[in-house]
């Protein structure tokens, strides 16, 4: 940041005679100091900058003929290019400050990255200033330890290769200080006209600092103003708490109070900002359920599969067209009094009926959620509904909302479209957001930019807004900048740096500093915000916020707001009709990896399995079975999909359970500058219309006779009758043990006969439980996994081979009929069998027990026979087909674990039970004089998992909580008639019994 | 020896004399037609030096394996050559110790075939290695780590076996050819080939302590390989037997290999000695009778294996193992049917045909029906390894498996190493065994005069 000299309004155009001219009559040793001397002053730097932006851009990465450029005025640069890569010491390590930095100790630091604007807390493990992981923040109140796929993959994030690096002025690399000239040039000329043209747009804004810094840009000029854009976004929820209580109010779901859930089209386990706390909460009610209490149950009426359906005890399927009508029905059922009738089909009369009833008798411990994407009159029938149900206060609670509410609130960015499409704009600030890609096909957000006189973009990427734009602007990933957020539930976090920034960039608050020529420091800045609210007591509850990653007491206090609409009108759309004749209906959803294309550039959430399709690398037309049958489609057919004038192309893919006529196409592909993303998928973005954001009404399809290619890392999710994931009747748990097993025998190790005497193992000995009851095939383990084990992606066309490379990986099974399939996830990693074949195939030695009754492989001794994989009925053995590391750029490296090995070309590889964790604890048990306790060693997958399904310990202990999980009922190994004695068992799922109408399907 | 410089009486009439065999490395009489083969065998090991370079630049991802097919061509390829070579040694060997005469037509080529076929079963192992720089580690060697092979495992057996196997192979053959050699090298007329085949011949001067000494060495040679010719394959079959997949772990494995094996190795036999007849014209000394013998081999092994066929099917039924039952239905109606049916169909159907005495006395019909079960034998080596891998136990690791063109061509570039060196013995060594032959003629002439 040595460059950063505030720029003075009078300064005179470099001139290279002038600096010539310090040269003259100098010669010799004499010539060269001046030189030397003359290379470090800030007029040379500045007309260094301006006469070559290129080269200050290019310094990361020198072609040759860069470097050859660049030898011309190397002694300039050599004092211009300080390293920057260090470690932040005003930031503050998580609990212990080491005196200095231990080479091999890593550093914790507390702090969160972001999704959607909402703080996702994190605890950052750095080597020597090198972030290598993240985890969740054990302490937090709403994450409570736990992440998501996001977060995990935010790490990537920071050392992506495709970050932008440095600024561009029409797509030509330029300088900071040329930009800073700009715009203290326009600032100037906004003080004459009060902001007049000023237009500032952001994502949603949870961040203290940014809400104080636009209100200084807006006392400061009255005319500007500030919009928010972003695509995935659950604004309808506060529309709906306008009608019903009169303001706008958040929604927190209290999943572990409720005995009943029903949710019509609410993904709240799905990928999201809530995912992680909602996911926490379900699960801990879940739980109750395998300990014989009254567990949550849940219903589930639907269009889409999602993971929240996969994990309904009864899953309706129905058109987002019928959502509407069932919540009349559920609203009948309890005696609410609406305008709208229900109409009803009998399936959907008997689910009604049902759930209608168990709400009923569940008054105050049951809970009904929709989809935040239906109208908000709906959601607001809903919120009468649990009203009705005595929920307020238990099983929903409400908040003042946690988002910053921009002026126009929802229609914010159509607001911003209109005054750009009259030329009321003149400056457009755009920070996060690329509107040009994913803004509303309808507004047309591209053209219009075109009549904005000055358009500013600010990103990680030089993305399609950033091509549309006079400057572009990279902006620091959060883990290297200064910030603060809140989380889901209002908890403030104080986002501190892990590490320097690698490239010349500025975060969000430093650019915004630069326009208000407010102090342009990032810590500055959000230190100003908090003492402000802090005061006297700044300094002790600044250390204290960062040590502990968030500032405590700030969740949103709960209120209990009084009802002043109690009389919905169902909007007409959402009104019954005879939606058989109305043809297929597509509905829009945020992709599960890569959300809303904010995270294309990430390889790890591109190669990320998506739950329910295991497609990676792109997106699909999802269809149902039905539809294919009648439309003679197969897996990987390009259709087309025409709508208002408006069409995509991409590949069909069959999606059993979903609803026969609808047809659903997840956001953030079809990229057209993102380096990483390109060609993969289709937009959905330019199907949609601001009027109806998540559904295109009157759709046609159309084959266009071409194939695409559609990478899926399981082929084959039928269970075919096998027993892989098996069920428990919850009426039979901890009773009669018989009964207890109807389909299988879970507990009962019915292994073949054997010769051989079972081995004695040391004490400790490891094992793990997955619980599949509480697994909602999130990824948040997976991608966990790949971080910890430094593991290689691989891209779609090895992955279509068949070759990725996830150690841990989530199998997903159908069972029953495709059109209404039962949907079980189930996390296989290692089973580090007892008796494993691959130790017994392996001829040189490499695959090996440990004492402690890990399955070792050791790299350096393998020589690539891959007999091991073979012989693995549970084929969890990754190999490394080519060198996949090797050509790593040097950034990526500094990125990787340093505990454990990066593998070679031709070795194979697989789960360790997280060795260098287990390695870690039992030395620092060692040390201390201790034997390891439980819960000394937390693989990387347990670690993130939001709903706490994997458990890891000591099985020779039978105290521990992993020993415990092996003593239920629910246990059973996988295969077990592979004989194979796997020390990674599963708890079966439960399945509860179906109440009063048996003759359903 | 004075039976050496009478001709023989063939049923045509012709008179050639036995030992023209020893005058053909020197005279040839078909230069052009086997340096046009010769050519072409060259470019193939073009195409297998370039095919391994890539495979060894870019590494095993150039191939079409991926995981659960770990193994793939290589290793069916592995198999299927192992197998060919075990007729030389069968024929050789054990004819020797049983004292079958006609065997002295066949054996010399047969073994020089084992040869070249186990030296490129043995180089796919190697190739199939994902760091193939390392294959040694396999070997018991004194080394700094102090680690032993790991002896469970089949792959340790496998090296052990291919590399007994190809070293009592070499031996065997090498000693002998000796004799022939020696001869060769007294026809030669220039001074290079007499130095050639001179220092080859280790200085046989057939004294008769040279022949007690030979003949001691040959038995005792052949006595070690008879057994190596149902341990090798036996162990080989471990490499799919021990691993718990369904449809490979089953106690009929062994057997079924060997057998297999042998079936496969005559029926190449049994075509290159119809091609050599031909066109070395050789008729003589490679008589339809002869083929009549080497038809009926290839009759019974193939019965024996179809047995084997059969074995397998009542195995799985009478297991009543599912995982076991799906393998075997998937291996007859699945997405690898073809290699299924094309092993039964290949194998078996034109083989019937041998049970006619005019069929295997046909030169073109046994070379036909030969061809068909050499590639019914790979048909089925492909189809046991991947059937197997491409859907094992987790339905949810299925995954199909395509060679890619790097698996293609090293095949074709490995033909290249196969065809090479026995080209090279057809044109510059005895192809038959001259000595043995009037040895033979000599005690029956002997036996008649008695």
């Amino acid at each position: 940041m040595t460059m950063d000299h505030a720029p003075k309004p009078d300064r005179p155009a470099p001139n290279l005679e002038s600096l010539r001219g310090r040269l003259k009559g100098k010669s010799g040793r004499e010539f060269w100091r001046s030189l030397d001397e003359l290379s470090r002053t800030t007029e040379f730097t500045r007309f260094l900058d301006a006469e070559f932006p290129a080269l200050a851009a290019q310094q990361t990465k020198l072609a040759r003929r860069t470097l050859l450029k660049a030898m011309g005025a190397s002694l300039a640069m050599a004092g211009l290019t300080g390293c920057d890569g260090k470690e932040d010491e005003t930031a503050l390590p998580y609990v212990n400050t080491p005196e200095s930095i231990v080479p091999g100790k890593p550093k914790w630091y507390a702090t969160a990255v972001t999704l959607n604007g909402y703080a996702q807390p994190v605890l950052g493990k750095t080597y020597v200033g090198r972030p290598v992981k993240l985890e969740g923040n054990p302490d937090h109140p709403a994450s409570l330890g736990a992440c998501d796929a996001f977060t995990q993959a935010a790490l990537l994030g920071l050392y992506d290769p495709d970050r932008s690096q440095s600024p561009r002025h029409l797509d030509r690399p330029a300088s900071w200080n040329a930009f800073d000239d700009v715009l203290q040039a326009r600032a100037a000329m906004l003080d004459g006209t009060q902001g007049e043209g000023f237009h500032l747009l952001t994502g949603t804004v949870t961040s203290p600092s940014l809400t104080h810094q636009i209100d200084m840009l807006i006392q400061r000029w009255p005319k500007a103003d500030w919009h928010v854009f972003e695509p995935i976004s659950d604004d309808r929820r506060l529309e709906a708490a306008r009608l019903v209580f009169g303001r706008p109010l958040e929604q927190q779901l209290g999943l572990d109070q409720a005995e009943i859930v029903v949710s019509l089209d609410d993904d709240f386990l799905g990928a999201g900002p809530r995912q992680t706390m909602q996911a926490g909460l379900w699960a801990k009610r879940r739980r109750g359920l395998s300990r014989g209490e009254d567990g949550v149950r849940l219903f589930v009426a639907e269009p889409t599969p999602t993971t929240t359906g996969a994990m309904a005890e009864e899953r309706l399927i129905a058109a987002h067209e019928r959502i509407a009508a069932l919540l009349l029905g559920v609203a009948a059922a309890l005696n609410i009094a609406t305008e709208s009738k229900a109409d009803l089909n009998d399936r959907e009369r008997t689910w009604v009926e049902l759930v209608g009833r168990l709400l009923k008798g569940q008054a105050g411990r049951a809970l009904v959620t929709i989809g935040s994407h239906h109208a908000p009159q709906l959601q607001a029938l809903t919120l009468l509904i649990n009203n009705r149900l005595g929920s307020f206060g238990k099983t929903l609670r409400f908040t003042e909302p946690i988002r910053v509410l921009p002026p126009d609130g929802e229609a914010s960015f159509a607001k911003l479209v209109a005054d750009m499409a009259s030329g009321r704009v003149s400056t457009l600030l755009m920070i996060g957001v690329n509107p040009v890609y994913a803004g509303f096909a309808d507004l047309d957000f591209a053209a219009h930019l075109e009549r904005v006189e000055l358009r500013i973009h600010a990103g990680l990427h030089d993305d399609e807004t950033a091509q549309l734009s006079h400057w572009h602007l990279p902006i620091t990933h959060e883990l290297e900048s200064w910030s603060d957020a809140r989380a889901i539930d209002g908890t403030a976090t104080i986002i501190q740096p892990l590490v320097r920034p690698f490239y010349t960039v500025r975060s969000q608050h430093e650019i915004l500093a630069g326009l208000l020529g407010t102090p342009r420091d990032g810590r500055e800045i959000v230190q100003e915000t908090w003492r402000q609210n802090w005061r006297d007591d700044f300094d002790a509850r600044w250390t204290d916020a960062l040590y502990r990653g968030y500032v405590p007491g700030t969740a949103a206090a709960f209120i209990e707001p009084a009802i002043i609409g109690d009389a919905v009108a169902v909007p007409e759309e959402g009104k019954i009709q005879d939606f058989a004749a109305s043809g297929v209906s597509v509905i829009l959803r945020p992709d599960p990896t890569i959300w809303d294309g904010r995270f294309s550039s990430n390889a790890w959430l591109q190669e990320l399995p998506k739950p329910l399709t295991k497609i990676t690398w792109g997106n699909v037309i999802l269809i149902s079975p039905q539809l294919a049958a009648k439309r003679q489609l197969r897996n990987g057919d390009e259709i087309r999909l025409e709508a208002a004038g408006r069409s995509l192309t991409g590949a069909v893919w069959i999606l059993p359970g979903q609803e026969a006529r609808t047809i659903t196409v997840n956001f953030g592909y079809g990229r057209s500058r993102c380096p990483l993303s390109a060609g993969l998928g289709c937009n959905a973005f330019a199907l949609r219309d601001s009027g109806d954001p998540w559904r295109v009404p009157g759709a046609q399809l159309s084959g266009t006779g071409r194939q695409q290619d559609v990478a899926t890392t399981q082929l084959h999710q039928g269970m075919d009758g096998f027993d892989f994931v098996r069920l428990i009747n919850v009426s039979a748990l901890g009773t009669d043990k018989a009964a207890a097993r109807p389909a299988s025998t879970p507990n009962e190790q019915h292994h073949t006969a054997t010769f051989y005497p079972r081995h004695k193992w040391d004490d400790p000995s490891w094992g793990m439980t997955i619980d599949l009851d509480l697994c909602i095939g999130c990824n948040a383990c997976v991608v966990a996994c790949a971080a910890e084990n430094n593991i290689p992606m691989v891209g779609k066309d090895l992955v279509a081979m068949g070759r990725e490379m996830h150690w841990l990986r989530v199998d997903h099974y159908y069972e029953g009929s495709p059109d209404e399939p039962a949907s079980y996830f189930q996390p296989v990693p290692c089973m580090h069998c007892e008796q494993a074949p691959c130790e017994m195939g392996c001829p040189v030695n490499a695959a090996v027990h440990s004492f402690d009754g890990l399955n070792l492989q050791v790299y350096n001794r393998c020589i690539g026979t891959r007999t091991c994989s073979s012989y693995c009925p549970y084929k969890v053995r990754r190999f490394n087909w080519f060198d996949y590391t090797g050509d790593d750029p040097e950034a990526m490296k500094a990125m990787r674990n340093p505990d454990v090995t990066v593998r070679q070309r031709g070795v194979m590889e697989k789960c360790t039970y997280c060795v260098q964790r287990i390695s870690e604890a039992r030395i620092a048990a060692e040390i201390d004089g201790r034997k390891l306790r439980d819960g000394d060693v937390v693989t990387a997958c347990q670690q993130a998992c939001p709903s706490k399904a994997i458990v890891f310990g000591n099985v020779m202990d039978p105290d521990t909580e992993v020993s415990r999980q092996k003593a239920d009922d629910r246990n059973y190994s996988l295969l077990e008639e592979a004989n194979t004695w796997p020390r990674t068992t599963y708890l079966a799922r439960i399945e509860t019994n179906p109440v009063g109408h048996e003759g359903e399907g | 020896m004075s039976m050496a410089q009478q001709p023989a009486q063939t049923q045509s009439g012709h008179i050639i004399p036995a030992d023209k065999v020893t005058r053909l490395p020197l005279a040839y009489p078909k230069p052009v037609a086997w340096l046009v083969c010769f050519g072409c065998a060259l470019c193939l090991l073009l195409i297998f030096c370039i095919s391994a370079g890539v495979l060894f630049w870019r590494g095993i991802g150039v191939w079409g394996n991926n995981i659960p097919v770990n193994w793939g061509l290589a290793i069916s390829n592995y198999i299927w050559f192992l197998g060919i070579g075990h007729a030389g040694t069968l024929i050789s060997a054990m004819l020797l110790l049983l004292e079958a005469h006609w065997r002295n037509s066949l054996n010399r080529f047969a073994e020089a075939m084992t040869l070249v076929a186990v030296i490129c079963a043995g180089l796919y192992p190697i190739l199939h290695l994902g760091r193939p720089w390392l294959f040694y580690w396999m070997a018991p060697y004194p080394n700094t780590m102090t680690i032993w092979p790991q002896f469970r495992s089949p792959l340790t057996w496998d090296f052990f076996a291919v590399l007994t196997y190809l070293t009592v192979s070499l031996l065997f053959w090498y000693i002998g050819i000796v004799p022939d050699l020696a001869t060769t090298r007294d026809r030669a007329k220039t001074r290079g080939w007499q130095v050639f085949y001179g220092l080859l011949a280790l200085g046989w001067r057939g004294s008769a302590r040279h022949w007690t000494r030979w003949r001691q060495s040959y038995r005792l040679t052949a006595a070690i390989a008879v057994p190596l010719v149902v341990s090798v394959h036996s162990e080989i079959s471990l490499l799919l037997a021990a691993g718990p997949m369904p449809g490979w772990t089953s106690t009929v494995f062994p057997p079924y290999f060997v057998l297999g094996a042998a079936f496969s190795g005559f029926a190449v036999v049994s075509m290159i000695a119809v091609v050599l007849r031909h066109v070395l014209g050789l008729e003589m000394l490679v008589t339809e009778r002869h083929l009549d013998l080497l038809g009926k081999f290839v009759l019974a092994t193939g019965l024996m294996t179809a047995y084997g066929y059969c074995a397998e099917v009542f195995d799985a039924f009478y297991s009543g193992d599912k995982q076991d039952l799906g393998t075997l239905m998937d291996r007859l109606t699945g997405r690898y049917a073809w290699s299924y049916w094309g092993a039964v169909v290949a194998n078996f159907i034109p083989l019937q045909l041998l049970w006619l005495r005019w069929a295997r006395r046909n030169p073109l019909c046994l070379f036909l029906v030969s061809a068909a079960v050499t590639l019914g034998m790979w048909f089925e080596r492909y189809m046991l390894l991947v059937t197997t891998l491409y859907r094992d136990y987790l339905v949810s690791s299925w995954d199909n498996y395509h060679p890619s063109l790097w698996d293609w061509s090293l095949f074709a570039g490995m033909l290249g190493v196969f065809f090479v060196p026995f080209l090279l013995f057809v044109r510059f060594l005895p192809v038959i065994s001259v000595f043995e032959i009037k040895e033979a003629r000599f005690e029956e002439s002997e036996a008649q005069h008695a």
